[in-house]
């Protein structure tokens, strides 16, 4: 979700087979940079092979470019990693948010599972409740949000949605993004 | 799918205990009642596996033979979270060919260095969770989500066992012959004792 | 002494209780259903049905039916405790946290929810499954039970009641009906009865049943802690927690705890509370749910 001068990017905690919770603590966003994170919902197994994955690409890059990698680019190196799998894709929808330090603007972006860039100005859902998310960031969202009032917004978007989601819930994790600070934050999400 | 396997894990303050069931079954009959389905990976981690027949000790044993390749070479010892994110690469490559392992894991470590217990959930799709206790399986999660807290030691560990167990005998409709239990400690890993002869009545 | 004259004076057809044979006589001499369900206009309705809404075989089916739940009684020393969850979903959508899966099976005009604090008379019936199912056939069966006890002169037993649920749901075997149904009451002849019935037409008499997509869970507090001879507060607060275990790890139960206590009288409300709240007075003050995290 996008603010003034800031992005947040939240998910929640489950880990689940079908019905069956697993485990309650399985944050799905990656940091990769210190204002790029990347937000992965989708097939357990490929969220923890696809967010090993483009670890070991961004250290690379970073240790051939000696730079931090831009959300832009790392937005680029999403989409051509999974067009790779075009024939057999990983079962995952990636967000990515970031501030580009570069021109200090705020970049997000959210992919189809084989790589399709779905650029956004306010706001980018993915999920098993991302219907539900359409609806509260439609209602809630306004632009130029300060930080916390942007936490606020993204945290009852979150909240509300999963309430009305079956499969996801059980807490949530909130990072907000500005140009030199980030603040993470726990949500205690109904576990049920 | 009817379940027909049991794993459980449980952590405690400085142990983790992992149990495994010790029937082989194929179709309509038990082949083996004394199985073990655990394999030590190095002095400090070891694994529970269940799935499908043959997938499973190959896996293991494939596992068991990189860790100690590993330490062989290194001269060290992998950590229980190092061997986890191993495996869990290993059965997520092999998702994706043309013969998959099909074997779900539980994953019981001491760190040597921190000397934290790790118990790692694995399933057959490589999904990896770290986790204060496990169960593949149904009935026993609600009970320990009860029972269960971080600070228990060894005795109790073995008492929340027994609880799962005594659980499993009442309401699984298969006769899983018992479980097979290892405590793993900084001291390294042991086969425990267990009673597994208990008769426990329905409500 | 006095006993023996409250035995006595009391009207003879009170303490009688019916064989069996007599209450299936009575049972299979009821009116013949006059029930007229229009069917599909197909060849073989019920495979239809099943088609159209079996959302676990078929997740695109094109009608979703309210499904998912944990509910659970068992039979104490004081009675017979019932609890459920109260989520209803349509696939992965919660489509209510506020549903009320227990249903009376009291005298029509008694069975509402009035504000009192007096036992109400009668039976309890519980709903997993087809929601509308479940609620249509335990209306149709107050309805036989107030005919009973206007036949009758007496409260219907809870095994006659439960055998006329029993033989609808096994004359409708096969129609894709769905429930999963527990009766509960306290009569003078039986004592505590509990009978778990569902759509296949099976009829069990009990001390203690877990039904729902989230049973084993609930089995898996209450059978570790459950005694006959446990107090009444004992008995609602396992009810209560095995309840919210289930809500916790299973994904299509949730919502609120919905208690009632069951006895000789009648059926007492103990409370239809927000598990949210509750979860984390229990994490937090008994160490309970150690997995979630509350702190970064």
């Amino acid at each position: 979700m996008v603010g003034k001068d800031c992005v947040a990017i939240a998910c929640d905690l489950r880990l689940g087979m079908q019905a069956l919770t697993i485990s309650n603590n399985f944050p799905k966003i990656f940091n990769y940079a210190p204002s790029t994170y990347l937000g992965l919902t989708g097939l357990a197994t490929d969220v923890n092979t696809v967010s090993d994955l483009f670890r070991y690409k961004v250290n690379m890059y970073r240790l051939r470019e000696e730079r931090h990698i831009s959300p832009q680019t790392l937005a680029n190196l999403v989409s051509s990693s999974l067009y790779e799998k075009r024939f057999g894709p990983f079962f995952v929808s990636p967000v990515i948010a970031g501030i580009n330090h570069t021109t200090g603007k705020p970049f997000i972006c959210g992919f189809d599972s084989i790589g399709c860039i779905d650029f956004a100005k306010d706001f980018i859902v993915s999920g098993t409740a991302s219907d539900q998310l359409f609806g509260t960031c439609e209602g809630l969202w306004e632009p130029d949000l300060g930080p916390e009032d942007l936490f606020e917004t993204i945290s009852q978007a979150l909240l509300s949605a999963v309430d009305r989601d079956a499969l996801s819930g059980w807490g949530a994790q909130v990072y907000i993004i500005e140009k030199d600070k980030v603040t993470q934050r726990l949500l205690k999400g109904r576990q049920d | 799918m009817l379940q027909r396997e049991v794993l459980l894990g449980i952590t405690g303050k400085d142990f983790v205990i992992v149990a495994a069931s010790k029937a082989i079954m194929r179709g309509p009959t038990i082949i083996k009642a004394q199985d073990d389905k655990t394999r030590q990976l190095n002095r400090h981690t070891m694994m529970a596996f269940s799935g499908e027949a043959g997938d499973t000790v190959q896996f293991a044993e494939f596992i068991q033979a990189n860790v100690q390749l590993y330490s062989m070479r290194n001269d060290s010892e992998l950590s229980p979270s190092a061997v986890a994110n191993f495996v869990r690469g290993e059965l997520a490559s092999s998702l994706r060919s043309r013969s998959p392992y099909t074997v779900n894991l539980l994953l019981g470590g001491m760190d040597p260095h921190t000397q934290q217990p790790h118990l790692y959930w694995i399933d057959y799709l490589a999904s990896l969770a770290r986790v204060p206790y496990a169960a593949h399986g149904y009935y026993c999660l609600s009970l320990l989500d009860k029972h269960h807290n971080p600070e228990i030691d060894l005795a109790q560990g073995m008492k929340l066992l027994e609880m799962c167990t005594d659980e499993l005998k009442r309401r699984l409709p298969i006769d899983y012959k018992g479980v097979l239990v290892k405590i793993i400690t900084k001291d390294g890993v042991k086969e425990a004792d267990f009673d597994n002869d208990k008769i426990v009545r329905s409500a | 002494m006095d006993k023996l004259v409250a035995q006595y004076s009391r009207p003879s057809h009170q303490n009688d209780f019916y064989t069996e044979e007599e209450q299936t006589d009575m049972t299979g001499s009821l009116p013949p259903l006059s029930l007229k369900f229009a069917l599909p206009p197909v060849a073989n309705p019920s495979a239809f049905l099943r088609a159209m809404t079996d959302d676990h075989s078929n997740p695109s089916c094109p009608i979703k039916l309210a499904h998912g739940t944990t509910t659970l009684a068992f039979r104490f020393q004081g009675g017979i405790i019932v609890c459920t969850d109260s989520r209803a979903t349509a696939g992965n959508w919660i489509a209510s946290q506020t549903v009320k899966k227990v249903i009376p099976v009291s005298r029509l005009s008694r069975g509402e929810d009035k504000p009192s604090n007096d036992p109400t008379p009668g039976l309890l019936g519980t709903m997993a499954g087809g929601a509308a199912d479940c609620q249509y056939w335990l209306r149709y069966l107050s309805q036989q039970c107030t005919l009973h006890e206007i036949r009758h002169k007496r409260r219907i037993t809870v095994a006659a009641a439960s055998k006329i649920l029993a033989n609808l749901t096994y004359a409708y075997k096969g129609y894709g009906l769905s429930m999963g149904t527990m009766l509960a009451g306290v009569t003078p002849q039986e004592g505590p009865a509990l009978y778990y019935i569902d759509s296949d037409g099976t009829r069990l008499p009990g001390n203690l049943f877990c039904v729902g997509s989230g049973q084993t869970f609930a089995y898996g507090v209450l059978d570790a802690n459950y005694r006959y001879d446990l107090s009444e507060k004992e008995a609602l607060d396992l009810g209560r927690r095995a309840i919210l275990a289930a809500m916790h790890r299973d994904a299509y139960s949730g919502g609120f705890i919905n208690c009632y206590h069951v006895t000789e009288a009648g059926w007492v409300h103990h409370g239809f509370d927000d598990m949210n709240p509750i979860f984390w007075k229990t994490k937090l003050e008994s160490g309970e749910f150690s997995n979630v995290t509350s702190e970064l």
